[in-house]
This record gives structure tokens, C-alpha cells and sequence, in this order.
């Protein structure tokens, strides 16, 4: 009877030292993960670790040499350069702008479409369409219906007797067009996360509470909500992270203007490290980007935990 | 010849010791059942067999070779899993045929085995069909299809029948049985259910808390269990164990020393029911549950216990009705103050 | 007069029919106009509003391909967008399924280091990345493209998707397995893999348009014309004063964008779920 299932080579009498099976393990788990490892340190750790360097230099455009001035960008920036602030407070529009208005705008449209009736398969494969869409294409689009007098939105507004405004040439509508364009763009994909959150919820409360004779809005507000809660923490992180990194959006329709009007972070960034190639100053901004993140990141975890107990 | 030696075998998830030193030894062709309460480790023993947990001390032969450090699929072992573990992606064919093509054997050969276990197991028709597809019983035997075709040394089955339903876990067992006469390999089984144990093993391995507690045949553990535990474990209903005192002066009265036991065990099918007033034991009827060909009897003795006793049908007592209850003194187990039994009962002096 | 429940539903759904198609207009006319304008002549671009162009200009598409290599340009994406989704999944799962399945020294921390990658955005190293692929010599060609994606916090994110997914694939399956002689390496590719088909497809749609749609990294890393990725190209359209050729841009952009929207309308089911399957995780 053949043997297939004893190694003959092992039943020798003597074998060289083996790995004990745990060893083992662990240096094939090692090995599974060591692109991801290798990857993570030189292209995430390492550039952290360097951007934190780098915003403590003054970069030679010339000499390509970096010389070491301690803390002067972030003062720079916190209390010489006006600009900072300016471009922080237009980050902090945008998002407390697009964020309810996102998150107000997914939750109802998620409550319509969250049971089926005819249609409904049509409605959330509109609505999510924008998500599957390049931004640079959606940003080139809506700049074109934006346009001042010739744009399709103004002659459609004219055509009900509204004088619209030059959008993107005004520093405040052009943070309006901005907010709402992108709105549009990414609201199916909280959408998206509502639907399932709602579906998940078991029909049994509803039906209870309507028993007791809840109206919908009561139900909506002492059931659905509540359920919610995880759903909306995680929604809302997202959503705040997501508008504090919009960069192709903006580079695309107004280009920061007018007056530096829609100026944010992200795209600040980019324009001082590779338009100006003040690359230690750049980096303070990254740094601040960073922890700005971090903060919103770990005020997520500790409700989260919070909300678990 | 295939035997298994398990030398002071210990396991420990962290801090928790699970097996705390398991001797055994496993002879050839026998067929061992492992049984114990839930958590009494005899799945994780069985699964340290198997090379899918690693043994934190002590060692393990295969024959007589020692496996500690061998991996699992060169043990020579092949095992039926709880849930089957049938390739959900694959074909019948394809999960039979899967470990022999891992260990290149030749196209051929890998057919002929695979239709002589389906053959064997009344399969064929089920070749091509995919798990899902499968019912339950369908699906078990296609794991030990899976099992057979590696032709291995020793069989181990981890509660292989316990997601079937009752009638086709009798099936189930007789065929289980039926395979072990005919191949005629080493079987280790673990299982919860007693019955599953008292049929199909030569011997019986109790386990409780990681350690053994009576090693032996069915007979001998229904017969003579080693202590209280192992003699509550098997059988059912469940032995009646009185302390001693109860039953000491009527015991004496007969010229029977009781030493110095503790606890008195009697199966509850062991006992008769006789005339109030006589017997070993007195006390009323409090409930009566019949089953069909027996009836079981609660008995609340007078020492304020109750005593169960089986009941087969003639002079049956009526609730409330007050009995005697009387036994032979071979089916008396006494057990010492840790619960270990003490034989035989003797004469007094 | 009272309605009855079945006409008093009938008129609510019919509302919310309605509601939801106004709601709906933002969202579907961008494109249309998009596509009607890419076969206007630039005359007609700022001329009387029309949906249906007067003059249907196909030339608009010889045209854009004259101005720059559209073509090449395109297909520069397609195959960085494969390279990416490729990459990712085989890295994805192989780190997915240690971090799932395996025991070993470092798994907690590694984990937690990951996590902290999910949360930062390429903006913050951009600038040290920038200066990392300029001193291996690898500006104006596609490895970063590439390389940037796959580990940055996109790859993490597969590698979550996949982990999460390859926890519920029950152990025994696995157990299996390592008895009939695989080794790790077996397992993950003909047990793990074959069994995790959904998540292999979400990973690759999220991952392909994740790369099809990346902006800054092309537009940091490459400078050559032939080298331009999609996004890249379509922001390129440009005239002499640097206005935009909107007949041109607008044409391009139809070319970008239709293909992934008929993909998109034919398997919506599947692309919506696996972006839901990725935000959830979260």
C-alpha cells in the first residue's frame, strides 16, 4: 500500500535541527507580509519621517542643500505669513460647508432609496454615478456649465428670469460652486454607506414602535437615528478628512482664485512645494495637515469607544 | 503497524494550561474514542495528533517515530472535520482527489483511488456535484472519502456526526463502523455523546479538564468506573450517588461493611422496585415519565435525596405511592472522599 | 373625498418619484451636456443652448488627437491602471491573509501602523515621495504611478478589505488543507484566494479607478506629453493664452469618461457594493 501520506524523507533516523512549527509560522507570516512592510516603511514611514525633518529646514533652490532653522516655518506660518490663515479658514469653510450638506443630502436620499419600489435601482445608480467619475473630468464639466454669462447653469437661470453671478470669478460664490459641485460628486458614496447601515437595522423596531403608535418623524427620530449613530461617527470622520485633502477639484475649477478666494490645504501644499519649491515651509504645512487628521482620526476612535460601552 | 504513544503531552493557549500531561497508548488498528464534557480538551488533544496545534511539552509518536515538530500533512494522519471542510470551489471529485494531487501522485492513480473510495462509500453518482449541492450525509461521507484516499495510518475524526440529525447519526455511526472492520486502521474519535462512545470504541479515553480520568473498554467503564466522574459521565440516565450514611445501617443489617466510602452509586437501571416497608432504600414516588418501554421513576428517599430509578413496565407504583427500593450488591460503586471507588464491597468481619 | 391606503401610497410614491428626478437633474445633466458639447464646433460651444448640437462636428475627435497623443495618453492609463490592480492584489491578500490567519511576533503593532496609514492623505508626504523618486531616477516615467498607489494608504485599505474578508472563511476549510499537504503558500493561493472571489473583485474595481482618477501624483511625477496620464491630458486642452479649448477638453473628456459609465451601468450592482464594502470597513 503506497504511503502518500508520510514524508519518507523525515522518518530517517536523523534529521538536521528543525524550525519548531511556531517559528516557522512566524517567518512565512513575515514573509507574506514583507512587500507590504517594505513598502510601507520607504514610501509612507520614511516621507513621514522626512516631511517632519524637512519642516525644520530651509530648503537652497540653488545648492539643493537644506540647512536646519528649527521651528521658523511653523512660525512663519502660524504668525508671519498671512496667508496661512487665510487658506486655513478657506479649508474650514469648505468642510463645514460640504460636510452637513453632504451628510444631510445622503442621509435623505439613503431614507428614500434604502426599500425598493419601481425605480429605485434607476435613482441610486444616478445618484452614485458622479463617485465613479474622474474629479478631473467632473471639475473640467462643471467649470464649463459654470462659465459667467455663456455657462448652461446662468442661461438656464435666465431663462427663469435670474440674473446669475459670474461663479467662479467671485471669491464667495466660487467657494459656493466648489462646495456643491463636490457635494455632488462624492454624496452617493455616503449615500451608499446609509443604505447599508439602514438595511442592517432589523424592521422589527419600526414596526414596534409603530404599534405604539409613532408617527414617522417620531420613528425616524427615536429609532432610525440612534441605530445610526456608528454609521453617522464614521460618515462624518470620512467625509471631514476627505474635504480637508480636496486638491483635484479645486486645482481644476477655479485654481485656488479668484483672490485666492478657494486657497485650501491640500492645495496650498502643492503650490508652495512644487510652484515656489519652499520645500521646508511646504512641509510645516504637511505637518499641520497631519496632525489635523490625527486629531479628527483619534476623536473618532475615543466616541467610538465611548459609544461601545 | 501503527501504533500512537503520547508521553506526558501538555498544551497551553498562553498563560492557560488546556492538556496538563495525557499518557496514552494507542495500539494498532484499534479504534479509540476520545469523550468529555465540552472544554475538557479532547478536541485539542485530537487536533495536536493531527500537527494543527503545536504541543507546548512532552512528546508524540507516530509508530515510532516522533512527530512533535512534523507537519502535519507528513504524519501519515488524515482527519474528518466538524463541519466536513469540503472545498466549496471544488468538485466531489476534485476534494477527494485534492491531497494526492498536492502530493503528486500520478493522474492515473489518483482516478483509480479516487473511484475505488467512491465505490466503497456508494459516491459515483456524486462525483461531478459541487459541496453546496450535497445533504448532509452526502457531504460526511464524502469527507471520509477525502480521508481514505491517502491511504493514511491513522484515522481522526473530530465530532464527525454531530451537525447530522438523529436518525442519520445512527446510520452514520454503523457505517463509521463498518469502515473501521473493513480497512482495519488506527481510529482515534472524538465526540461528546456517550452512546457514539460505548458503540464504536474499543476503548474508551474520558478526559476532563485536560487530564484523563479512566482509560478502557466500554464494558469496563460502565462496570467499574474509576470515580464519581467517569461513572456520572457514562450511562444514562445518570448513576444515583447517596452518601454513605444513608444506605450505612440497612448495608450493615445484611453483614455488609461499608468501609470507609463516602458516596453510594446505583444506575438507575439497576434498581427494583419492591414492597413499602422492605428493601435497601424507602421513599415515595414523585413522578413518573414513561417512555414507552420503560418508565422512569423519581423517588424521593427518605434521607431527603431522589433517587431515579428505571422501571419496566410490572407492579408499576403509583405517584405518591410509597416504595421500597432494592439492588444487588455487585451493582454497588463506592467511592472514597476524592470521589474514587473502592471495591469490592465486603463482608464485615 | 378620503383616499384609500393603496391610492394614498400611490400618491406618495408618485411625489417621491418626482422629488427624487429633480434631485436627480445635477447629477445626469453634466454629462449629457458633456457629451452634446464635445461634438460642437467652438462657435457653437457659446452660442443659443442646445442638448442636441446644430452641427454634429466628429472632427472634434481627429482634432484632439492631433493635439496631443490622446492615444498614447489613454492607453498609458489603461496599463497603469492594470500594473496597479494587479500589484495591489497580490500584495493586498498576501499581507491580508498573515494579518487574517497567521500568528506572529509584531502582527498587533504592524497592524496598528497600517491603520495609521489608512487615515493620512498623499498630500502630507507628497513633498519627501517627490524628492525619494527623483533620487532613484524614476521622474517623468510611471513607477511612481505605480509604486505610490499600490503602498500607500490605497494598498492598506485592500489589505483591510482582504483581511477582513479572509477572517470569515471558516478555519477548517484551512485545516483541511494543511492535511492534504499544502504548504502556506498553498493555502493563500488555491484555498483563500479561490474562496474570496468577491473581495477580489471589489478590490480591483475601487483599485482601477482609483488609479484610472489619480491627479496629483501624474501631475507631480511626469512632464512629458507622451507620458501624461488621462486626467492629466484631459486638464491639458488648452489655447495659446492658456484658455481652454472647451470643443476639444470636452470631447476628450466624453472619451474618458463614457467608457467607465457604460462598465459602470452594466455591473452598478457589484461597483456600488464594493465601494460600500470598502467605506464600511473603515
Amino acid at each position: 500500500m503506497a504511503d502518500t501520506l508520510t514524508d519518507k524523507t523525515s522518518a530517517r533516523p536523523w534529521r538536521a535541527p528543525r524550525l519548531s512549527l511556531r517559528r516557522r509560522e512566524a517567518i512565512e507570516a513575515w514573509l507574506f507580509v514583507s512587500p507590504t512592510v517594505a513598502g510601507f516603511l520607504v514610501f509612507f514611514l520614511g516621507p513621514l519621517l522626512a516631511v517632519m525633518y524637512f519642516s525644520l529646514t530651509e530648503w537652497n533652490l540653488l545648492t539643493q542643500e537644506a540647512t536646519f532653522v528649527g521651528v521658523k516655518n511653523y512660525v512663519d506660518a502660524l504668525s508671519v505669513n498671512p496667508d496661512f490663515w487665510h487658506v486655513l479658514r478657506n479649508s474650514f469653510v469648505f468642510a463645514i460647508g460640504l460636510v452637513p450638506l453632504n451628510m444631510t443630502l445622503a442621509l435623505t436620499l439613503a431614507l428614500a432609496l434604502s426599500r425598493p419600489f419601481r425605480g429605485v435601482v434607476f435613482f441610486r445608480t444616478v445618484f452614485f454615478a458622479p463617485v465613479v467619475t474622474s474629479a478631473v473630468a467632473w471639475a473640467i464639466v462643471w467649470r464649463f456649465l459654470l462659465q459667467g454669462e455663456a455657462g448652461a447653469v446662468n442661461q438656464l437661470l435666465a431663462s427663469v428670469g435670474i440674473d446669475g453671478p459670474n461663479w467662479l470669478r467671485e471669491p464667495d460664490w466660487a467657494m459656493v460652486a466648489v462646495i456643491v459641485t463636490r457635494v455632488i460628486k462624492m454624496v452617493g458614496l455616503n449615500m451608499i454607506l446609509y443604505i447599508a447601515a439602514l438595511q442592517a437595522i432589523p424592521r422589527d423596531y419600526e414596526a414596534a414602535a409603530r404599534l405604539e403608535g409613532a408617527s414617522n418623524w417620531q420613528i425616524f427620530r427615536m429609532v432610525i437615528w440612534p441605530l445610526l449613530a456608528p454609521t453617522t461617527l464614521v460618515i462624518f470622520v470620512i467625509t471631514m478628512i476627505g474635504s480637508f485633502k480636496v486638491f483635484d477639484h479645486i486645482y481644476l475649477m477655479t485654481g485656488g482664485g479668484p483672490e485666492n478666494g478657494t486657497l485650501v490645504l491640500a492645495f496650498y501644499i502643492y503650490e508652495q512645494g512644487f510652484k515656489f519649491f519652499n520645500v521646508g515651509y511646504a512641509s510645516a504645512l504637511a505637518m499641520i495637515m497631519f496632525v489635523i487628521v490625527l486629531v479628527l482620526t483619534v476623536i473618532q476612535m475615543t466616541l467610538r469607544r465611548k459609544d461601545m460601552r | 503497524m501503527t501504533s500512537l504513544t503520547l508521553r506526558n503531552l501538555k498544551k497551553s493557549f498562553g498563560s492557560t494550561e488546556v492538556i496538563k500531561g495525557v499518557d496514552l497508548q494507542v495500539h494498532d488498528g484499534e479504534f479509540v474514542v476520545f469523550v468529555g464534557p465540552s472544554g475538557c480538551g479532547k478536541s485539542t488533544l485530537l487536533r495536536m495528533i493531527a500537527g494543527l496545534e503545536d504541543i507546548t511539552a512532552g512528546e508524540l509518536y507516530i509508530g515510532d517515530r516522533l512527530v512533535n515538530e512534523v507537519q502535519a500533512a507528513q504524519r501519515g494522519v488524515a482527519m474528518v472535520f466538524q463541519s466536513y471542510a469540503l472545498y466549496p470551489h471544488l468538485a466531489v471529485k476534485d476534494n477527494m482527489a485534492f491531497g494526492l494531487k498536492v502530493r503528486k501522485v500520478p493522474a492515473e492513480e489518483r482516478e483509480r483511488r479516487v473511484q475505488d473510495a467512491a465505490a466503497s462509500l456508494k459516491l459515483e453518482a456524486l462525483l461531478g456535484r459541487y459541496p453546496r449541492e450535497l445533504s448532509g450525509g452526502q457531504r460526511q461521507r464524502v469527507a471520509i472519502g477525502r480521508a481514505i484516499v491517502g491511504n493514511p495510518q491513522v484515522f481522526l475524526f473530530d465530532e464527525p456526526l454531530s451537525n447530522l440529525d438523529a436518525e442519520l447519526r445512527v446510520h452514520m455511526r454503523s457505517e463509521i463502523a463498518a469502515l473501521h472492520k473493513r480497512l482495519g486502521n488506527t481510529m482515534i474519535y472524538v465526540t461528546h455523546d456517550q452512546i457514539e462512545a460505548m458503540t464504536l470504541a474499543d476503548r474508551i479515553v474520558v478526559l476532563r479538564e485536560g487530564r484523563i480520568e479512566q482509560v478502557g473498554s466500554p464494558r469496563e467503564l460502565y462496570e467499574r468506573p474509576a470515580n464519581l466522574f467517569v461513572a456520572q459521565f457514562i450511562g444514562s440516565p445518570r448513576m444515583n450517588v447517596l452518601p454513605a450514611a444513608s444506605v450505612e445501617k440497612s448495608l450493615s443489617a445484611r453483614g455488609l461493611d461499608i468501609g470507609s466510602a463516602e458516596g453510594v452509586g446505583m444506575r438507575p437501571e439497576h434498581i427494583s422496585v419492591v414492597e413499602a416497608g422492605s428493601g435497601l432504600l424507602r421513599g415515595a414516588v414523585t413522578l413518573r415519565e414513561y417512555t414507552g418501554a420503560t418508565t422512569l421513576l423519581h423517588v424521593a428517599l427518605e434521607g431527603g435525596e431522589t433517587a431515579l430509578v428505571v422501571h419496566n413496565g410490572q407492579n408499576m407504583p403509583e405517584a405518591g405511592e410509597d416504595v421500597g427500593l432494592e439492588i444487588a450488591r455487585e451493582h454497588m460503586h463506592l467511592f472514597d472522599s476524592q470521589g474514587q471507588a473502592i471495591r469490592p464491597l465486603a463482608r464485615a468481619g | 373625498m378620503t383616499l384609500t391606503t393603496r391610492q394614498a401610497r400611490l400618491v406618495s410614491r408618485t411625489c417621491l418619484i418626482i422629488a427624487l428626478s429633480v434631485v436627480a437633474v445635477p447629477f445626469v445633466f453634466p454629462f449629457l451636456w458633456m457629451v452634446s458639447s464635445g461634438f460642437k464646433s467652438a462657435t457653437e460651444i457659446f452660442g443659443q443652448p442646445s442638448l442636441i448640437p446644430r452641427v454634429w462636428r466628429w472632427q472634434n475627435y481627429l482634432e484632439l488627437l492631433e493635439y496631443q497623443p490622446f492615444a498614447r495618453q489613454y492607453f498609458n492609463s489603461l496599463y497603469i491602471a492594470v500594473a496597479v490592480t494587479v500589484l495591489t492584489l497580490a500584495i493586498s491578500s498576501l499581507a491580508g491573509y498573515a494579518l487574517a490567519r497567521m500568528r506572529f511576533a509584531g502582527a498587533g503593532l504592524l497592524m496598528l501602523f497600517l491603520l495609521s496609514a489608512l487615515m493620512v492623505p498623499e498630500e502630507v508626504t507628497i513633498i519627501p515621495n517627490f524628492f525619494l523618486i527623483r533620487s532613484m531616477g524614476l521622474m517623468d516615467t510611471h513607477a511612481p504611478l505605480i509604486l505610490l498607489p499600490v503602498f500607500g494608504s490605497h494598498g492598506v485599505m485592500a489589505t483591510f478589505l482582504m483581511r477582513q474578508y479572509f477572517l470569515a472563511i471558516p478555519k477548517e476549510l484551512e485545516e483541511a488543507g494543511r492535511m492534504d499537504g499544502l504548504s502556506r503558500f498553498g493555502i493563500w493561493w488555491r484555498i483563500a484566494l479561490p474562496m474570496s472571489r468577491p473581495a477580489l473583485a471589489a478590490v480591483s474595481i475601487i483599485t482601477f479607478l482609483f488609479s484610472w482618477n489619480l491627479f496629483l501624483e501624474p501631475l507631480v511625477f511626469i512632464s512629458s506629453l507622451e507620458k501624461f496620464t488621462l486626467p492629466l491630458a484631459l486638464s491639458n486642452f488648452t489655447d495659446s493664452y492658456g484658455l481652454p479649448l472647451w470643443h476639444l477638453q470636452l470631447a476628450a473628456t466624453s472619451l474618458a469618461v463614457v467608457p467607465i459609465l457604460i462598465v459602470y451601468l452594466i455591473a452598478q450592482r457589484q461597483i456600488i457594493e464594493s465601494f460600500a464594502l470598502s467605506g464600511v470597513k473603515g
